[in-house]
């Protein structure tokens, strides 16, 4: 519990350090932050107008589309604003700057993760809030259920970014692989699940796991069910628990890279 | 592209099979995809001009190109041009060859191909003007990263990246259709994929009317720019 408290404090400590750090250049921060939130709306108004044409989409309709880009934008945006180093494992570890971290008296994976925030990422965070409440107008148990979820695809993309990025500890540098990997379960997980079926839908829940970012997520929204919220649950903890295994796996077989830098 | 195009192969296959149409949009399942292929190409080949120019205003980099027997703009322009065209070919190699394993292959004109020819490299010029311009606001604002999102999105939406404009509300076609957006995406593709004199023409009176526009605005953002230009010593 005190260790648990511990981090939580530091986490809040990062946070604090990395807004005042992007506020140095608050009209790059709040462009970025405007900027990603048009980008996700303007998803958003191509589905309305997708809709409008073809009402229904084997059984989903355009409030389930807005609800599943509300928590997949909602649960990434507290993952990368919160953790935006994950992003960069893949090259962090493949030039070797993963020294820095070793050297702290912290655990590796969390602190290294925690360093930096990605400022486009707090856009995706806001809208995805704003746009449930705005859009779906929840009641207070729906809500509640929201912010929960989208804390647990926050899990997940933690998990499958720093999964995805410790390929560079087996493979050399796995950055471009890393991305391409990380992008293709973002693609999709933007549309609905009833699109897939067959092997890609086992693809989904395994290699790919768009389905514990948006499907399970949104299932538990529509339904209120206790059992998808299970399943996302437990896919989240353990697409963690791959991540962090994959990266301290990967970590035996790290080699310094004699890099000199200074942190200031 | 792969994943993008399957994921479209897939929506469409629904929409088909719900709708009970053979046509959406004057275009059959195959043919839009082919229309997809056509468009992601298109956008996907767009080199980051803007980073580029961003880059080299804020390091200074500007300076060194000044100094040459070049327009900036100009040097520019070959250079995005040149890669511009390889990588399109690429990703359309790369597409083909996708969308024949899934959808197999469609029916190309000699006059749509000679059409597509025409307003493709007329595209790309647009395309290069719009990122000049995102480029050159690096002279008034600290990072440009965020105009060259939200234009990549209008693009992908407004442009008919993803949905051919003819497959939107009808309410909302005439407006799409007048802007630069679609002479860049959605009108070289039809054109490619069902050629149309009427489209082609069309076609070619926005993309005029663009590059008037946008080259105007991209020679006076140039001048204005480059008179704020501050070179230290270094």
């Amino acid at each position: 519990m005190r260790t648990l408290t511990n981090y939580l404090s530091l986490t809040g400590s990062y946070v604090r350090f990395n807004f005042r750090a992007q506020l140095e250049y608050r009209g790059a921060f709040f462009s970025q932050v405007a900027a990603m939130f048009i980008n996700d709306g303007v998803w958003v108004v191509f589905w309305i107008l997708f809709f409008k044409r073809f009402p229904v989409l084997h059984g989903w309709q355009v409030e389930d589309v807005i609800g599943l880009w509300a928590i997949l934008t909602a649960g990434f945006g507290l993952a990368f604003g919160l953790m935006g180093n994950t992003l960069s494992i893949a090259s962090i570890v493949a030039q070797g700057e993963l020294d820095g971290w070793l050297l702290q008296p912290r655990a590796v994976l969390p602190h290294m993760l925690l360093g930096r925030s990605a400022p486009s990422a707090w856009g995706d965070a806001l809208f995805g809030y704003v746009v449930y409440v705005g859009f779906v107008r929840p009641d207070w148990q729906r809500m509640v259920a929201f912010v929960l979820l989208s804390l647990a695809v926050g899990v997940v993309f933690i998990g499958f970014g720093v999964l995805s990025g410790s390929l560079s500890f087996f493979i050399g540098n796995a950055g471009a692989l890393a991305d391409q990997w990380r992008n293709t379960m973002i693609s999709f997980a933007t549309y609905p699940p009833t699109l897939f079926q067959g092997a890609v839908k086992i693809l989904l829940y395994t290699a790919i796991p768009a389905g514990f970012a948006s499907y399970l997520p949104v299932e538990t929204l529509r339904q209120m069910s206790w059992g998808y919220a299970l399943l996302t649950v437990c896919g989240a903890l353990g697409m963690l628990a791959v991540g962090a295994g994959t990266f301290y796996l990967g970590l035996r077989r790290y080699e310094s890279g004699n890099l000199i830098s200074m942190n200031g | 592209m792969t994943t993008v195009l399957y994921v479209f192969m897939r929506l469409w296959t629904v929409v088909y099979v719900a709708t009970g149409s053979e046509r959406i949009g004057g275009l059959n399942q195959a043919q839009i995809l082919w229309y997809l292929v056509a468009t992601e190409s298109i956008l996907m080949s767009m080199p980051r001009l803007w980073y580029e120019i961003d880059q080299e205003v804020r390091t200074g980099q500007l300076a060194v190109q000044l100094i040459r027997p070049l327009s900036y703009a100009a040097a520019h322009f070959g250079r995005s041009l040149g890669e511009r065209v390889v990588r399109f070919v690429i990703n359309l190699a790369a597409g083909s060859l996708v969308a024949l394993i899934l959808v197999g292959p469609i029916s190309l004109s000699a006059m749509g191909l000679a059409m597509f020819l025409i307003v493709l490299p007329m595209a790309f010029i647009i395309d290069f003007l719009a990122a000049l311009l995102i480029g050159l606001c690096a002279f008034w604002l600290e990072s440009t990263q965020g105009i060259a999102l939200i234009y990549s999105r209008l693009m992908m939406v407004l442009g008919g990246l993803l949905v051919p404009i003819n497959v939107y509300p009808e309410s909302v076609q005439p407006w799409l259709r007048a802007l630069p957006f679609a002479a860049i995406l959605d009108a070289p593709a039809r054109i490619l994929v069902n050629p149309s004199a009427h489209v082609f023409v069309q076609c070619l009176i926005l993309q005029i009317a663009c590059l008037t526009i946008y080259g105007i605005g991209a020679y006076a953002l140039h001048s204005i720019a480059l008179r704020r230009l501050f070179v230290n010593g270094g």
